[in-house]
């Protein structure tokens, strides 16, 4: 699986902030995606932070529009000390479902340090900007563990409401209802495994965000309007000053929607973006 | 600051040598952070009675992201001094299974696409125990001689004809009651 993500395209594992435009310039020979596009940007979507297509978007986009939110959120200091709390109870609530916590610990580490690192400056370093984000996720060691640490929340809270969720969770291929264990196997747990509706319903609520998801596909509603679908777990727009995260999916990805087209110029002068290489 | 990979492993290593290894599994060498040599046993009324085997774990860097790649060791002579119950003066082989190849590679799920990171080298030798354990009929793959000659190093890299499925493998951990 690996070794796929090593040969693919020398695409980023997550881009800097781009311009609509840029997308819309790839789907130039379908007409309903760029009415829809421009529908969007109407509504103040003006750019993507884009991922790379290898399966783990949906996790890797969602894990960093909500340290985003953390380091962008008006009160710094409740919104870190909330992240906190949720991580370690989540951490935590993985044993209850017979993960090894002491295993994990090091991919937990990876992300709770970072969270951190928003008002904490790491030692000798200094506090999180929007550039040392950026090449944070852009690194695959780091990139990849938190990825894999949220994949491990999305499992436990799959496995642990298993009465919850069992309507829900069918086999991507043929459709069948399945084991919750099984299906956490098979499609959760290892990386490069696309999430789904009920991976994204359980990330969301284990984490306590308010997620919403435009859907960007190639058919014509009312208006040319983009149907969101939302993922509420408390709160309005924001959950303990952390806002909502907002992801445009397009039929087999995911990227994150961003009302800006470009990073703000301070951060994107200095911000580095590394090849998503595998060292 | 050392590698997630390396920091797993000495956590690993850690818990096998404060906690010991589960019933039938055993630390035959285990120097650096990038191969293992584990040993395994079937205790119990099984076709592999009275056998052991012996595993090579190799690490990429990747690990625990990636899965370790992991091979039984033909012709194994154990280490002189090691830590285990297995003899420096024996020669321990592959077993005959109809998903473990006579180069000692193994077609199983959970070394491939069923990896997940919070399996670690401990569960990996629990769930090939069963996979052992389990056998009905000791025979080798069907498309054996073909594999074997044609295989590389590394498993990860091989290519499997369709018409010889990976076992599907699994490890559960504790199932939590409805």
């Amino acid at each position: 699986m690996l070794d796929e993500i090593h040969d693919s395209d020398a695409r980023p594992l997550i881009s800097q902030v781009q311009p609509m435009e840029i997308l819309m310039q790839e789907y130039s020979s379908n007409p309903n995606f760029i009415r829809k596009m421009e529908w969007l940007k109407k509504k103040g979507w003006h750019g993507v932070r884009r991922t790379k297509g290898d399966g783990d978007c949906f996790y890797r986009s969602f894990a960093f529009a909500w340290v985003e939110r953390i380091l962008r959120a008006v009160d710094r200091d409740l919104a870190v000390a909330a992240a906190i709390s949720t991580l370690h109870t989540t951490w935590l609530g993985l044993a209850d479902v017979g993960f090894d916590v002491e295993i994990l610990e090091d991919f937990y580490d990876v992300l709770r340090t970072l969270v951190e690192q928003v008002i904490t400056p790491e030692p000798g370093g200094q506090t999180l900007n929007a550039s040392l984000l950026l090449e944070a996720f852009t690194k695959p060691e780091a990139s990849n563990a938190i990825v894999s640490y949220v994949r491990m929340l999305t499992s436990a809270e799959l496995r642990k409401n298993q009465k919850e969720y069992a309507a829900f969770v069918v086999h991507p291929e043929t459709q069948e209802s399945m084991p919750i264990p099984e299906f956490c196997n098979q499609f959760v747990d290892g990386m490069g495994r696309e999430a789904d509706h009920v991976q994204m319903q359980a990330l969301a609520k284990a984490m306590g965000v308010n997620l919403s998801v435009a859907y960007l596909d190639g058919r014509l509603g009312q208006d040319d309007a983009v149907d969101f679908v939302k993922f509420e777990n408390g709160g309005g727009n924001d959950v303990n000053g952390i806002e909502e995260v907002v992801l445009l999916y397009r039929p087999g990805h995911y990227d994150i929607l961003e009302h800006r087209a470009h990073e703000h110029r301070s951060s994107a002068a200095s911000a580095l973006v590394t090849p998503s290489v595998m060292e | 600051m050392a590698s997630i990979s390396s920091r797993r492993l000495a956590k690993e290593l850690r818990d096998l040598q404060t906690n010991g290894t589960p019933t039938g599994i055993e630390l035959i060498a285990a120097d650096n952070w990038q191969s293992w040599v584990m040993g395994i046993e079937v205790l119990g009324d099984t076709l592999y009675a009275g056998e052991k085997f012996a595993l090579l774990f190799r690490f990429e860097s990747q690990y625990p992201i990636s899965s370790p790649i992991v091979t039984f060791i033909p012709n194994y002579r154990p280490p002189v001094g090691n830590p285990s119950s297995f003899s420096p003066q024996a020669v321990y082989g592959v077993p005959m299974h109809p998903h473990v190849y006579s180069n000692g590679h193994i077609c199983a799920s959970i070394l491939g696409s069923d990896w997940s990171p919070v399996l670690t080298v401990a569960t990996v030798c629990i769930t090939l125990q069963s996979m052992l354990a389990s056998c009905k009929k000791k025979e080798r793959p069907v498309d054996n001689d073909r594999y074997v000659l044609t295989a590389p190093d590394n498993p990860k890299k091989a290519s499997h004809p369709d018409a010889f499925p990976t076992l599907t493998l699994t490890f559960f951990p504790d199932s939590i009651p409805l």
